[in-house]
């Protein structure tokens, strides 16, 4: 027609009641535009909750960035040990005069800024204290005189919100009296002291006259006066050093008072327990042996007092922690932990610092620092530095870095890390915990103040599959079978009416299903496992043995059962079976299951305890079996649509070839459609598959949620998607474990995605393929 | 290579297969066991909860297993029989078996076979017995009678109980007791009275407090906000100032309001109070109620089949119309289903504008090539993903992001004193979060449907000198709606029944108000809402006795069921009539 159109067009005009309206072309051109904005713009947001997902989830694989804040001159004050306030704005200076100092450090413009003041706790006048430490963890400073005394100044710090100008702190300090330790005239190495309410430790290393080091311990009691506060009183003296061979060079004591740990100069670490009436050397361990270096080079606690960072010459570093021993049934020190690459100055940490909000530490040498994470073994963070540094602070609140450099200048830098517990170690590695006995894949979010995140993805991610495992074990082969002798061998009229019922199993909500999985299946079988088991292994046989039966009967038999029928004359035959066999399963674990009472020399058949006594796993009442049972109902229905869908569809022509060659129905059905339609079934059990790991409610309501890593089929486990269920509700914006469990979404969202790709690209496959046959 | 042609005659046996063929119907007959037994279990027990059952009074033997704090004479419902093989009697009470002795235990495989039945009966009375459910031993029953004068009571508080009814006590110390002749009609009238003095209370409660509550919580916080201001700022400005004193005044005008409102309840509470009726258990022990928490009653041995229907209509009735109590345990549950329809409601608002034009986009628009045919496999693809997913997207782009924009915009006073207004989860986010999850399936219907009008159709439209939006306007849309329908049909019974998203984004198991109700602007699109999905897991999960909450959540899990179904079947045979459709007008 378009050959002619051009002349006639040019001949006469078209006449304006033939021409389409304006507001119709615009309304036209308008419809076009949204609809194509619109359906791009869907489309756009459905790739849009991959992005928001991955874009929420990328600062836990980000590092700490650490910015230059401030540099005050602190004058010239003379400090021999710093410490910090728990809001990280007002840090303090010990000084070997006997007093603290501190330096506000925000709002340094403003004129209720205090800059840098003085505190005097209290300690004799005139005196001069070689030895001074400050612990940030306890708040408290420990100064050590030159004739073997030594105090321990507590600091509160108070804070305040002075009409509405943002946070004061305020210092407060009690000071005990000076307690004599140890030599009257020997010099202070090391003092460490733990007050652990009633029972209270002091431990220090002295320099005798000859300059061997000696090692001392003085335990406090407390004393309630009938007027007043309570007292602390020395109580005994104890003399160390001849517990352990060469000289005492580093020493920590833990947070309960009951050990002392001792690094001694020929780089052997002892472990010494306060017993009743002395101290006992528990055990040694060489931690550097066989090592570039084998000297200890420091040796530092971090928050909790169960973990210490060693370091030796050579700028190795390795973690030792306190946890329970199950050889010897007490607790043990243990390496958990070698940080790579060793420090790259070549030689020991010359400062250390953690923080008491997460396992976080600050080391290096004079001229360059790291952040490192103690449980992922991670570097957060490092840097040279462009001065000396004398000494150096881990802020509170990680999120201030503070050096004191040799010029008396303190330099202040901010830390941001919102994340710092996170990686791809903490999400998918086996990782030692403080206080575990050995490296493993935990999830576990919340916890008391000294608590170690464990984010493990992998105990979910079993627990996911376990669930699925079940799940498909008793899913496909019902399904498959079902939607093979639907589609080759049922009557087409009762198809069309199965087909409908299926489609309403599969829309049955899973609230539902996981309802009756707990509270009525899983109490129902948890007695009757046994009669489960028969039911599973007398169903198929009977049907075997009564199908051998009938295909021997002679036609005149034979020809009732009209073919297309045949599971109408099954069922009641299949119920008989199922009822016996439920009813039979007493029995049978009276015959199988025998178990012994140790007690009464009785024998009992109970499964439950056969299982425990065999495999040494429990049986719980939500387990994994009954999960499988009922997501079997979730999935049996997907897996049933998608397989009968792909062997209806095979081209008619393959059946009638295959009869006409002469082949039984069974033999056209497994030798020519199955083989065919195969792409297609596959595509149903992972679509299936794809269903069972999304699955939330079922397995929120009856697996228990115990994010356990055992095969065991009477256990429950804790899932992916129910991990989200349970522990988002309560999660902070933001947070880091908001932010896992985001990690959890998209895994679920990438896995179910790809699985379901493949399935669908094969659908498309075999479609095509039907395509062209036709 | 096999060769059995020749062996077909009629005496030999079946062809080769015929075995499988049987044996692959074991996976229909499962599939279609477990679909019945599923339906049949909560269709029976679902009714169950509501069909008046007589009430049995046993009598047990002293110093039976079965007897409980010395009482020997119980009356309840039968809820099951169950037959307990020895063995596991053993297992769980690690008792000898030799001692019963109306047993003869034959060994371990005696004690396998040899059963003995239990009755699991519901007596009700939580206050009094603990459980509502108490297991009885066969052997221990020595009478069961049915006694006439038996009342099955509904409760305020602690469940059902039965009891005997003997007097009622007024206000003014009178008595009438169950020798008179009209106690029967008078224990009806001060039920129903009590009845309308509650529902009064309701009203008052709900109606009249509520809006006044709600508008002093509002002033309040202004207030509130106010005041912040002046102790941050130093002082108010004038306007500032007028502001507070008028919200002052306007709230304790509201207060004054609602002491009187307060004051009216009080007297009808009182006098629901007042009045008592005082009972017997069927241990003869007594017992007391006050008229107000009795809220029904009937006498569950007099009733006849038709009496039993009507019973069963009124409690049907007031379980779908009702207001929980008891932290849900018992009472109604219409704010779930009314929750679960507004959230419907909107979802499919949401869903199918959107559903529509990206199906008319990728059928009539794009150009069909590769990378159409990836979209619309990603399309497909998203149905399968898990629905929590949808539920962490929904909560941290909708609730936090949407929300809290929305929150500092237009709410930023409530945002700051720490009550976020959208700024958490609600009906709306809800509604959209589901709508997300079922475009696939709207896509995916409208799509299938719009290519199933034959291309014809828009070739003689466009012909004819129709635009390309009129052909779809006029043509395509009209031919392809029962698909959209259909589509829209299977989203509805999708997003009724999930639960997992909405637990992330606002679905609550109390919700104090309604998401639409008559306090200005009617639809408050903000609020948390109750749904039956989540319902049946807070009750089945959260709740003290579950034991005793299983029939609930049965009679819930029915209704939901019922609702999913029928949305459903619509859904699938209106795809049935139009495929018949398309095959009578195929090209």
């Amino acid at each position: 027609m378009s050959h002619t159109s051009p002349e006639k067009n040019e001949a006469k005009p078209l006449p304006s009641r033939f021409q389409v309206g304006k507001s119709t072309l615009y309304f036209d051109n308008f419809m076009n535009y949204a609809i194509k904005i619109g359906g791009i713009g869907v489309i756009a947001a459905i790739c849009g909750i991959f992005i928001f997902l991955t874009y929420q989830i990328m600062p836990l694989f980000r590092g700490a960035t650490v910015e230059f804040e401030q540099s005050l001159d602190l004058g010239d004050l003379k400090i021999s040990a710093m410490g910090i306030d728990p809001w990280s704005q007002l840090p303090l200076f010990v000084s070997p005069d006997g007093t603290l100092n501190f330096y506000d450090i925000v709002d340094r413009d403003k004129d209720y800024n205090r800059g840098l003041f003085q505190m005097d706790p209290g300690l004799p006048e005139g005196m001069e204290y070689p030895f001074t430490r400050y612990s940030n963890h306890e708040d408290s400073a420990i100064f050590g005189t030159a004739d073997g005394r030594f105090a321990v100044v507590q600091v509160e710090f108070e804070s305040t919100h002075p009409d509405y100008r943002g946070r004061e702190v305020i210092p407060k300090i009690t000071t005990t009296p000076l307690f004599r330790i140890g030599l009257e005239n020997g010099e202070f190495e090391e003092i460490d002291y733990v007050d652990a309410g009633r029972s209270k430790l002091a431990v220090a290393i002295q320099r005798d006259e000859e300059g061997q080091r000696r090692i001392f311990a003085v335990t406090f009691s407390q004393n309630q006066p009938l007027i007043g506060d309570p007292v602390t009183v020395r109580d005994r003296e104890f003399e160390l050093s001849d517990l352990f061979e060469g000289e005492a060079q580093f020493l920590r004591l833990t947070g309960d008072s009951d050990f002392v740990i001792v690094g001694t100069d020929i780089g052997e670490l002892h472990l010494l327990a306060r017993e009743r009436g002395g101290f006992t050397n528990r055990q040694t361990i060489q931690p550097f042996a066989g090592r570039e270096s084998d000297t200890i080079r420091s040796m530092n606690f971090l928050s909790g007092r169960l973990s210490l960072i060693l370091t030796n010459e050579a700028g190795e570093m390795m973690m030792y922690s306190i946890f329970h021993s199950e050889e010897d049934d007490h607790r043990i020190l243990g390496r958990t932990k070698e940080f790579q690459p060793a420090l790259p100055t070549g030689q020991g940490a010359a400062y250390f610092s953690h923080t008491p909000r997460n396992k976080a530490f600050l080391v290096g040498g004079p001229n360059y620092a790291q952040i490192r994470y103690a449980t992922t073994e991670a570097i957060r963070w490092d840097g040279d530095l462009n001065f000396t540094v004398e000494h150096a602070l881990l802020g509170r609140r990680y999120d201030r870095l503070l050096f004191v450099d040799t010029e008396n200048h303190l330099q202040i830098f901010t830390v941001t890390d919102p994340h710092p517990e996170t990686g791809w170690k903490a999400y998918f590695g086996k990782i030692h915990y403080e206080g575990r006995t050995e490296p493993e894949f935990m999830w576990q979010s919340d916890g008391d103040d000294d608590f170690e995140p464990k984010l493990s993805m992998v105990p979910l991610i079993w627990g996911t599959l376990k669930g699925t495992v079940f799940a498909m074990l008793i899913a496909v082969p019902i399904a498959l079978l079902a939607a093979f002798y639907t589609s080759q061998f049922l009557k087409p009229e009762i198809r069309r009416l199965i087909k409908p019922v299926m489609e309403i199993m599969e829309s049955v909500p899973t609230v539902v299903l996981g309802f009756l999985a707990a509270l009525w299946l899983a109490p129902l079988i948890s007695a009757r496992i046994p009669s489960v088991f028969l039911i599973i292994l007398s169903l198929p046989m009977a049907v075997i043995a009564f199908g051998a039966i009938l295909a021997n009967l002679p036609i005149q038999f034979r020809k009732f059962i009209k073919p297309g029928y045949e599971f109408l004359y099954f069922a009641p035959f299949m119920m008989l079976t199922a009822y016996f066999a439920w009813q039979m399963g007493p029995l049978f674990e009276a015959l199988f299951f025998r178990v012994e009472n140790p007690e009464t020399g009785e024998v009992v058949g109970s499964f439950a305890v056969w299982w425990t006594e065999t495999t040494d796993y429990p049986v719980r009442l939500r387990n994994a079996f009954v999960v499988g049972i009922f997501m079997g109902f979730a999935i049996i229905p997907t897996i049933f649509t998608i397989a009968e869908d792909s062997m209806t569809n095979v081209p008619q022509s393959f059946r009638s070839g295959a009869l006409a060659l002469g082949a039984s129905r069974w033999q056209t059905a497994i030798s020519v459609i199955l083989p065919t339609a195969a792409a297609g079934i596959f595509s149903a059990i992972m679509i299936g598959f794809g269903r069972a790991v999304g699955e939330t409610m079922i397995l929120l309501m009856a697996t228990g949620n115990t994010p356990i890593m055992t095969a065991n089929p009477f256990d429950g486990m804790r899932t992916l998607a129910a991990n989200i269920a349970v522990e988002l509700p309560e999660a902070a914006q933001g947070g880091t474990l908001y932010r896992s469990l985001f990690l959890g979404a998209l895994l679920l969202f990438a896995f179910t995605f790809f699985i379901n790709t493949v399935a669908e690209v094969m659908r498309q496959k075999l479609r095509d393929r039907y395509k062209a046959v036709e | 290579m096999e060769n059995n042609a020749s062996s077909t005659s009629t005496k030999s046996p079946a062809p080769k297969g015929e075995i499988w063929v049987w044996f692959t119907s074991l996976g229909l007959v499962l599939g279609l066991a477990m679909v019945l037994f599923l339906f049949g279990l909560i269709l029976m027990r679902g009714f169950s909860f509501f069909w008046p059952v007589p009430v049995v009074q046993l009598e047990l033997k002293e110093d039976s297993e079965s007897v409980f704090r010395g009482n020997t004479s119980f009356a309840g419902v039968i809820a099951s029989t169950q037959e307990r093989s020895l063995q596991e009697i053993a297992v769980e009470e690690e008792i000898l078996l030799e001692e019963e002795e109306e047993v003869e235990a034959d060994g371990i495989l005696g004690q396998a076979l040899q059963t003995i039945s239990e009755y699991r009966v519901f007596v009700g009375s939580r206050d009094r017995y603990g459980q509502s459910f108490r297991y009885f031993r066969h052997n221990d029953i020595l009478e069961r009678s049915f006694p006439e004068d038996i009342i099955r009571a509904e409760r305020r508080v602690e469940g059902d109980a039965f009891f005997f009814p003997q007097r009622i006590q007024f206000q003014d110390g009178s008595e009438v007791t169950r020798e008179d002749a009209i106690f029967e009609d008078e224990l009806d009238r001060v039920v129903k009275e009590a009845r309308s003095r509650r529902s009064q209370i309701n009203r008052i409660d709900r109606r009249e407090i509520g809006p006044i509550n709600l508008e002093i919580r509002q002033l309040t916080m202004d207030l509130r906000y106010l005041n912040r201001i002046e102790r941050s700022e130093g002082e108010l400005t004038e306007a500032q100032q007028a502001e507070r004193e008028r919200l002052t005044g306007r709230i304790a005008k509201l207060n004054e309001q609602f002491e009187l409102l307060r004051d009216q309840a009080d007297e009808l509470r009182e006098t629901n109070q007042s009045i008592r009726v005082f009972y017997e258990y069927a241990d003869g022990t007594n017992g007391q109620i006050a008229i107000g928490d009795l809220f029904r009653f009937y006498y569950p041995n007099r009733l006849g089949f038709l009496q039993r229907v009507q019973v069963a209509g009124i409690q049907f009735w007031e379980f779908v119309s009702g207001y929980p109590r008891e932290a849900n345990m018992s009472g109604g549950i219409f704010p779930a289903i009314f929750g679960t329809f507004v959230m419907t409601l909107i979802m499919s608002i949401a869903v199918t504008p959107f559903g529509v034009i990206t199906a008319i986009y990728l059928r009539e628009y794009a150009v069909q090539g590769p990378l159409v045919r990836a979209v619309r496999i990603a399309i497909n693809n998203l149905a399968g993903v898990p629905s929590i997913v949808f539920g962490v997207f929904g909560l941290g782009f909708f609730v936090y992001i949407m929300g809290g924009t929305i929150d500092s915009l237009f709410f930023s006073q409530a945002q700051e004193l720490g009550t976020p207004t959208f700024g958490t989860g609600g009906i709306l986010w809800a509604g959209l979060t589901l709508a997300l999850l079922n475009l696939p399936v709207v896509i995916v219907a409208t799509e299938e449907s719009i290519s199933a009008v034959p291309r014809g159709v828009r070739e003689g439209s466009l012909a004819c000198g129709a635009s390309k939006w009129q052909t779809i306007q006029r043509l395509v849309i009209p031919a392809s709606l029962p698909g959209i329908l259909t589509g829209m049909i299977l989203a509805m019974a999708r997003g009724a029944g999930e639960v997992a998203p909405l637990m992330l984004v606002g679905v609550v198991a109390l919700a104090p108000n309604l998401p639409v109700d008559g306090t200005f602007p009617f639809v408050h699109l903000e609020r948390k809402f109750m749904h039956l999905g989540f319902h049946i897991y807070d009750v089945g999960f959260q709740s003290p006795d579950s034991e005793a909450a299983i029939p609930t959540v049965f009679a819930t899990t029915l209704i939901l069921i019922a609702l999913i179904v029928v949305l459903n079947l619509s859904a699938i045979l209106l795809r049935n009539h139009i495929r018949k459709k398309h095959k009578g007008s195929a090209f």
